[in-house]
């Protein structure tokens, strides 16, 4: 297969794209990096073959910037595949960056396997209801792969570091500040064990259970939208579903999702879902592993006494 | 100021079966986007804070000229819109070419206002290759704009931080939910949706022409087939033992 | 014959039902427990025009037609019968002013209640009448340019909110009740506290004392000795306001018993499981369609009468079907929860109560019968 170009605004990222695109069977990986020697340095311990944009008149924060910086990158190593982290601003970059090179484009793709020439994708459509397998049918493709698809690759031996000049021209975007996020700081895509309160939990004062389980699993608690939106139980880091985060821990322990899919799409890769909920029909529980239909506080307060 | 909201006119997703695994749009009625109205209702706040004219600009099939009364009901001013059987779901590419050739026909658009993503799709690139093609800045998930004369300040937020940024005019934005909470149109709103000026054009009347073969192919578009064990457990006991049997967790 | 909703009609209801399942059902069980719509839902419904929907434009309505303002109270009612009680009576009201009004009192009166500024009533029974209109005890007495209004007036909706009130009263000139516009809170306007009435909580039923009322002699309603005519046909106009009602707890009758049959566990299975609960779910589906229809043909219907005795009909045998339907499905939802229906936790409590008060409102079930008996008989 063809030789892709990987770059991410984040190091884990492109270290995950360098795993992709080994895996699909790259002729040839090469990362470009932006202005991060840091990344650059990490790509190259894990074996990349490294070319690193230094130049300051390059403002990430403005994504034609970016976007052209990546396109003349892959003008001058001759690329025509390009692997994208689809966070958020890999999926600002993807179509920008589609559109000059005149690439087809997918975002937010969950698995890849390359089918001779092909690169087939896998992606939620129609709101998460249908995972949908796609191709790119244009010879240049940009592929926005979602983060913790792929492991990231880890230090092995050396690759090389060479840089890359492009040109910038003048931007129309002015960073003004960052601000970091305010509240809650957790990463529930990061944790191995969710507990995940939904809609059928009656009362707040139950949510401590669920916190003191999460705690004595070493995980996190996580919820539905409504928990978060609605009755702000918990903030909006802790949303799982399709306008959350798309979660895969080894285990996830629900309690009262009914599960609806805007839900499901965000903990479906988890490798064992259990489903406990007063409600046997639940929708959820044709998705889990084990099932328990029984009175939610109860099952909290003896899970949390057996642990 | 004028400020275009682009809109896409998608199937209910709240009404889509699944027959054995397969997605059933048929007699699914059709709506615009929930995102989609976060961006219209963002432009009808700074129209309403600052003046100026917004237009619901959509390209679907022939439904669109129904279907976007929506967006007038709930705050545009008018429409323009691209009616063709080939565009109803057609690729992202697509759609971005003809969106940005239809925004070269209106007079001194200052906004181009876009969801995050389709409600139906998701793939966020249509908002970012309009910009491209139209040579504007661009700034992605939005919560917040603000204009100021030619410039505005659009507060982008990212997974880790917010970004506030100043981008200058004419520009691409696309909003994220978070935005705003789009308000629920009135019913004299909903009746007058209709009589509210509106320019139809068919593909042909945009100098653009269609490639033969999409340059993305769907090769399948199934429910996820989830091979769960779904076993039942009856006691608390039960469970601790099944999950410490898959390994997830100590007893 | 084509039963699909236009784009307009589809956006009403999706409007109305946004609008209900975001501020009215949080606080539904709120409005039933104090018998009182907290303000703020009447603002809501007031911005998004849901007092005046059928109403001309001229006036303050949205121009909406009888169908939009059915489809409207349908979504409106599912969340609370007491919300939609409470538009019901009004629009009852300002159905006879829009019909039977002069220019300038449509403008005077009818405006400010489209508006949802103010709330419509319309009084014509009293302690000693039910429907007859020739035991009203309420008197007009002409004085100069003015009448002077006394009398009592029982089981008035909307009677506590300040707006136009249509009071029917014997008129000393013709010695025949006649209509008049009379604002509530005048001078001489008083009323009792609100009945404990069993269900529809929040439309609340009062009684009027009018004490020497002065109104202006061009505030009479349609001409004298016209009372007959403006509450037959205010009333054919109030039944498509009490049958939508009726419908939306159709609705919700019907979909609380499908979601607990889903929900209810009985020997680790659902009881939607079994056959004489799938009996049950079938009848409500059935219910409803029938019900819904007929509703929605006689908005369509009060969007041009031509002939108000066929109208009459037509209102009288859509408003006694939908309102028994409602104590039906109500029933049968009921009986799908057992027991634990009986608690008013459970919101089919609420639903049972209220669809009793549908049958015995704006003309009981049985007089209904007697007018779809006599025109049918007539043809």
């Amino acid at each position: 297969m063809a030789t892709v170009l990987i770059y991410s605004d984040k190091a884990s990222m492109a270290l995950e794209l360098l795993t992709a695109a080994r895996e699909v069977g790259a002729a040839a990986v090469k990362a470009v990096t932006i202005n991060d020697n840091a990344a650059a340095q990490d790509l190259v311990g894990a074996g990349a073959e490294v070319f690193a944009i230094d130049n300051d008149a390059i403002n990430l924060a403005d994504t034609a910037a970016v976007a052209s910086a990546l396109a003349q990158a892959i003008e001058q190593l001759g690329t025509d595949v390009v692997f994208l982290s689809s966070n958020r601003r890999g999926k600002e970059v993807a179509g920008r960056l589609a559109q000059i090179i005149q690439a087809g484009c997918l975002t937010d793709v969950t698995a890849l396997q390359s089918n001779g020439d092909q690169i087939e994708c896998q992606r939620n459509a129609l709101g998460g209801a249908t995972v949908a397998t796609q191709t790119i049918t244009e010879a240049k493709k940009v592929i926005a792969i979602r983060p913790r698809t792929f492991e990231a690759a880890a230090a092995g031996s050396a690759g090389s570091l060479n840089d890359l000049s492009v040109e910038a021209k003048p931007s129309a975007v002015k960073l003004v500040e960052v601000r970091s996020k305010a509240g809650d700081s957790v990463d529930i895509e990061a944790a191995e064990i969710l507990v995940v309160v939904g809609q059928g939990m009656e009362s707040q004062d139950d949510l401590p259970l669920a916190q003191e389980l999460a705690k004595k699993l070493g995980g996190e608690v996580a919820c539905s939208k409504p928990v978060a939106t609605d009755k702000k139980w918990l903030s909006e880091e802790r949303i799982v579903g399709l306008s959350g985060k798309k979660c895969k821990p080894q285990l996830a322990l629900l309690f009262g999702i009914s599960g609806q899919v805007q839900f499901t799409v965000g903990i479906r890769d988890a490798r064992v879902i259990a489903s406990i909920n007063t409600d046997e029909n639940a929708s959820m529980n044709q998705m889990s592993d084990y099932i328990m239909t029984a009175d939610l506080k109860q099952v909290l307060a003896d899970l949390n006494k057996a642990l | 100021m004028n400020i275009v909201v682009a809109l896409k006119q998608v199937p209910d997703l709240q009404q889509i079966r699944l027959r054995n695994r397969q997605p059933v749009l048929d007699d699914v009625p059709l709506t615009l986007g929930n995102i989609d109205k976060n961006a219209l209702e963002a432009a009808v706040a700074l129209k309403e804070a600052q003046g100026g004219n917004v237009i619901a600009l959509s390209a679907g099939d022939e439904n669109i000229e129904d279907t976007i009364k929506e967006a007038l009901a709930a705050g545009a001013d008018e429409a323009f819109l691209v009616a063709d059987d080939q565009l109803q779901g057609a690729e992202s590419s697509w759609i971005a070419t003809v969106l940005a050739e239809a925004v070269k026909k209106i007079d001194q658009v200052d906004l181009l206002l876009f969801g995050e993503g389709s409600a139906d799709n998701y793939s966020g690139q249509v908002g970012s290759r309009v910009a491209e093609i139209l040579g504007w800045p661009q700034v992605a998930y939005a919560i917040n704009i603000e204009v100021n004369g030619s410039t505005a300040a659009v507060t982008r937020s990212l997974e880790d931080c917010d970004e506030i940024v100043e981008v200058s005019l004419p520009a691409v934005i696309t909003v994220l939910s978070d935005i705003n909470e789009a308000r629920i149109p009135s019913v004299t709103q909903i009746l007058k949706a209709g009589k509210k000026p509106k320019e139809v054009l068919e593909l042909d009347d945009l100098d653009v022409e269609l490639p033969d073969g999409s340059p993305v192919e769907t090769i399948s578009n199934l429910a996820p087939d989830s091979q769960r064990k779904k076993v039942v457990v009856k006691t608390v006991d039960e469970l601790l033992q099944a999950l410490a049997a898959e390994g997830v967790i100590r007893r | 014959m084509d039963f699909n909703l236009t784009k307009e009609q589809l956006m009403i209801q999706q409007m109305a039902r946004e609008f209900a399942e975001k501020y009215i059902e949080p606080v539904a069980e709120q409005i039933d427990r104090e018998n009182v719509i907290p303000e703020d839902i009447i603002k809501g419904l007031a911005e998004l025009d849901l007092f005046g929907i059928p109403y001309s434009e001229e006036y303050g309505g949205a121009d909406g037609g009888y169908d939009g303002y059915v489809l409207a109270m349908e979504q409106l009612a599912r969340a609370s019968g007491g919300v939609a009680m409470t538009l019901s009576a009004h629009s009852l009201a300002l159905s006879a002013i829009s019909v039977f009004g002069t220019e300038d009192q449509k403008k005077e009166y009818m405006t400010p209640c489209c508006k949802g500024e103010k709330i419509a009533s319309f009084a014509f029974t009293e302690p000693a009448t039910g429907s007859d209109p020739k035991q009203l005890t309420t008197t007009a007495v002409k004085d100069g340019d003015h009448y002077i209004i006394n009398g009592t007036k029982r089981f008035i909706s909307n009677a506590n909110w300040p707006g136009v009130i249509v009071v029917f009263a014997v008129d000393d000139q013709t010695n025949k009740p006649s209509g008049f516009l009379v604002e509530k809170w005048c001078d001489g306007y008083s009323i009792s506290e609100p009945w404990d009435k069993i269900g529809m909580h929040g439309g609340q039923l009062l009684d009027v004392y009018l004490k020497d009322v002065r109104v202006p002699v061009e505030n009479m309603l349609g001409g004298p000795s016209m009372g007959y005519p403006i509450l037959q046909l205010g009333i054919s106009f109030g039944k498509v306001g009490v049958s939508s009602t009726a419908l939306g707890g159709i609705l919700a009758a019907y979909d609380e018993g499908v979601r607990y049959s889903k929900e209810k566990m009985h020997r680790d299975a659902p009881i939607a499981k079994f056959q004489s609960i799938q009996l049950k779910v079938a009848d409500l589906a059935i219910k409803y369609e029938a019900a819904r229809w007929l509703t929605y043909r006689l908005g369509m219907l009060a969007n041009n009468v031509k002939d108000p005795r066929q109208f009459a009909r037509e209102a009288a045998l859509t408003k006694t079907f939908v309102c028994d339907t409602m104590c039906d499905v109500a029933r049968i939802s009921m009986d799908i929860h057992g027991s634990y229906g009986l608690m008013n936790d459970y919101k089919i409590a609420r639903i049972y109560k209220d669809a009793i008060i549908g049958p015995q409102i704006e003309g009981v079930a049985d007089m209904q019968r007697m007018i779809v008996a006599g025109l049918t008989l007539a043809d």
